[in-house]
């Protein structure tokens, strides 16, 4: 059962559905069964038409059918990863193509389903997609936050929190800075107040959402 | 006519005993009674009697004999005293015996040509029958009685049109008023025997006048055509079938499209219904938004029940219904169903219809058939252009003065490859195809259906690539 969104956190804006598809009836059916759950909508007729448009500042998905004109769904999601675009997408087919389903799962599709379906799975589907986006959401924005407060470190503080970070000793970081030891302790300190680090470790694992050390999350 | 024209003349003893009773008693009067009158003149009723049982010879002999009689009954009387008197009234009587034979022979033989004429229309297949000015039968001959069961004697006299109950392949009157033009008529017409069966006959009308040009007679010659006509009906028949076979598996072709056309508005009917739920399952319902709710149910529920109906006129065997039907009518019905096989060929239409074209005289559904093979046909020979260059044109034109021989020309042009030239003269064979899939009937069958259409069909290469299709179909007769 698709939680009600009604009972959200009141700071957080309504979930939004993107719906692209190109038959306008589906368009206004899908419409009217997001809006009868408390969702907002935004409905497209093309792909095209969907790359114009803002991605709007809420946690959201995309209900698109794989057959568009112009250009496929699965070719879309890809133009989608490529530009950037994370909205977790569900996919709509009018009949069952298991090649194509598992092609788009594999690609990152939320859920495949076959049309006509059962509106209670399209929720269910939209819901998981949009707690997706959500967790995405949450991670991006805790994310920035270090990456924002990263940038007010001094370059003196980012060198010695990158050193440390990758496990050197006070005592070796001086030596690589060409700083004394306790110099190096002084803006150790102000890097992890800064930093909001309570320990070490928090700081490493900053340092490691920042790809401080060129590996990735 | 004689009545026994029919039959070979059968000789009755009685009149030739009769006619020699006759003769003997002129004898025996002339020879015995003193009578000074040419009682031998009365041989002529003797020669009379003859023409009804003997030909051209033996009248003459019968004659020869009357004038023998005469002589001899002259020597009798008169043999030894021959006064001019009784000369006279002997010659007299013999120059009457001679004349009414010579007459009598002379008629004898027209009779016998006209029977003979007469017997040879009896031998003809053909049924033969003429009707007086009121529609009476006055002659029947033999094939008549053959074909319809009444004999000659139970047909004249009967109205023709109601003994046979005629159905006539125009009004009436029109068809009297033609055979008043132009002296004669041909068609085809259902007569009903005695036995009720029915026979189809092709019939040829002429128009008998007086020398005040009054029609006084109509001769009417009929060839029963039923059995050509059954194996006509026979021939449609199968072909109907092919086509319902052909439309079948053009319709296998797009199941992909059309399950899409069917599962997209059911998909709006499931989900507006839904909604429709939850907007009255509000704790305050909302019922602007479900009436929304139900009213967009109303409108897809509707919608494919459209897609459903065109499919079942698709695919239903129905005899071949032959009525005016609208040439663009049938365009736009038939692009709807392969709306989305354009799309998901990425081919743009371009469609040029114009409005008030006359009516042609068909099947609807057959030309339907026509027409989505041409469509799928052009649709996929674009496959090998980029989809920027898929361009579909679908263009009825009337071409003509506005009268009688118009046609109506479709033409469907695609921007494809165009068809090798080794390809065109067997684009229209039976199993003859370029694809994978397929029979290779498709052009077959709509080459054969345009054709009972009165119409043809051709391809052409455009000069700047992809190939044309024209359809030429003639407008219907009395279509404005």
């Amino acid at each position: 059962m698709s939680r009600p969104p009604s009972k959200q956190a009141p700071s957080e804006p309504v979930p939004l559905v993107f719906v692209v598809d190109d038959d306008e009836e589906l368009r206004l059916a899908l419409d009217n069964l997001f809006r009868s759950v408390g969702l907002q909508t935004r409905l497209f007729g093309s792909a095209a038409e969907f790359l114009k448009a803002s991605p709007g500042d809420a946690p959201g998905c995309l209900v698109l059918d794989i057959r568009l004109p112009g250009v496929s769904g699965l070719e879309f999601q890809g133009q989608l990863a490529r530009s950037g675009v994370k909205l977790p997408i569900v996919f709509m087919t009018g009949h069952g193509d298991v090649p194509m389903s598992v092609r788009a799962m594999k690609a990152g599709a939320v859920d495949f389903l076959t049309k006509p379906f059962r509106d209670q799975d399209m929720l269910d589907a939209v819901a998981t997609a949009i707690e997706a986006d959500r967790e995405r959401r949450s991670r991006e924005a805790a994310r920035r936050d270090v990456r924002g407060r990263f940038e007010s470190l001094s370059p003196r503080e980012r060198e010695v929190m990158t050193l440390v970070t990758r496990g050197l000793m006070n005592k070796q970081v001086a030596g690589e800075l060409g700083l004394s030891e306790i110099t190096v302790k002084l803006y150790r300190a102000q890097a992890m107040r800064k930093m909001g680090a309570g320990s070490l470790a928090d700081l490493v694992r900053m340092a490691e959402q920042l790809a401080l050390h060129g590996t990735r999350e | 006519m004689s009545p026994s024209a029919a039959a070979p003349p059968r000789i009755s003893p009685v009149l030739p005993i009769l006619t020699a009773i006759v003769a003997l008693a002129v004898f025996v009067v002339d020879t015995l009674t003193p009578l000074d009158i040419a009682v031998a003149v009365l041989y002529v009723a003797v020669v009379l009697l003859a023409v009804d049982f003997t030909g051209f010879a033996g009248i003459l002999a019968v004659a020869a004999g009357c004038a023998l009689l005469t002589i001899v009954s002259f020597v009798l009387t008169h043999g030894q005293s021959p006064g001019t008197g009784p000369a006279l009234r002997c010659l007299v009587s013999l120059a009457a015996i001679a004349i009414t034979a010579l007459l009598a022979a002379r008629n004898q033989r027209a009779v016998a040509a006209l029977r003979e004429q007469a017997s040879l229309l009896d031998l003809t297949h053909d049924t033969v029958f003429v009707r007086d000015r009121n529609d009476m039968i006055t002659y029947w001959n033999r094939a008549a009685a053959d074909l319809y069961g009444w004999q000659k004697q139970e047909a004249v006299g009967k109205p023709a049109a109601s003994l046979l109950q005629t159905v006539f392949p125009a009004p009436y009157a029109d068809i009297v008023a033609e055979l008043e033009r132009e002296g004669r008529w041909e068609g085809e017409l259902v007569h009903t025997c005695r036995d009720g069966r029915q026979v189809a006959v092709s019939t040829r009308w002429a128009l008998e006048r007086d020398p005040q040009g009054r029609s006084v007679s109509v001769l009417e010659t009929n060839t029963d055509i039923t059995a050509q006509r059954v194996a006509e009906d026979r021939l449609d028949r199968a072909r109907m079938e092919l086509a319902h076979v052909s439309r079948i598996s053009t319709m296998g072709e797009l199941t992909a499209s059309i399950a899409h056309e069917v599962n997209q508005p059911l998909a709006a009917v499931t989900s507006n219904g839904e909604a429709g739920l939850r907007w009255l399952a509000r704790a305050e319902p909302d019922l602007v938004e479900t009436r929304k709710s139900l009213e967009a149910v109303v409108r897809n529920a509707q919608r494919a029940s459209d897609v459903v109906r065109r499919l079942r006129d698709l695919s239903t065997k129905a005899e071949a219904l032959h009525g005016p039907v609208n040439l663009v009518a049938i365009v736009e019905e038939t692009n709807a169903l392969v709306e989305r096989e354009l799309r998901s060929h990425g081919v743009r239409l371009a469609v040029d219809l114009p409005a008030n074209l006359p009516a042609i005289e068909g099947d609807r559904v057959q030309l339907q058939q026509v027409l989505l093979n041409l469509l799928l046909n052009a649709i996929q020979a674009m496959d090998v252009v980029p989809p920027d260059r898929r361009i579909l044109s679908v263009t009825v034109a009337c071409v003509g003065d506005s009268g009688q021989g118009d046609r109506l020309v479709l033409r469907v042009d695609d921007s494809g490859a165009g068809i090798a030239e080794t390809t065109l003269p067997h684009l229209f064979d039976a199993f003859f195809t370029t694809r994978s899939e397929g029979m290779g009937m498709g052009l077959a069958i709509s080459r054969s259906i345009v054709e009972a259409h009165g119409g043809n069909i051709a391809a052409v290469n455009r000069p700047d690539g992809g190939a044309s299709f024209t359809v030429s179909l003639p407008v219907a007769t009395g279509a404005a």
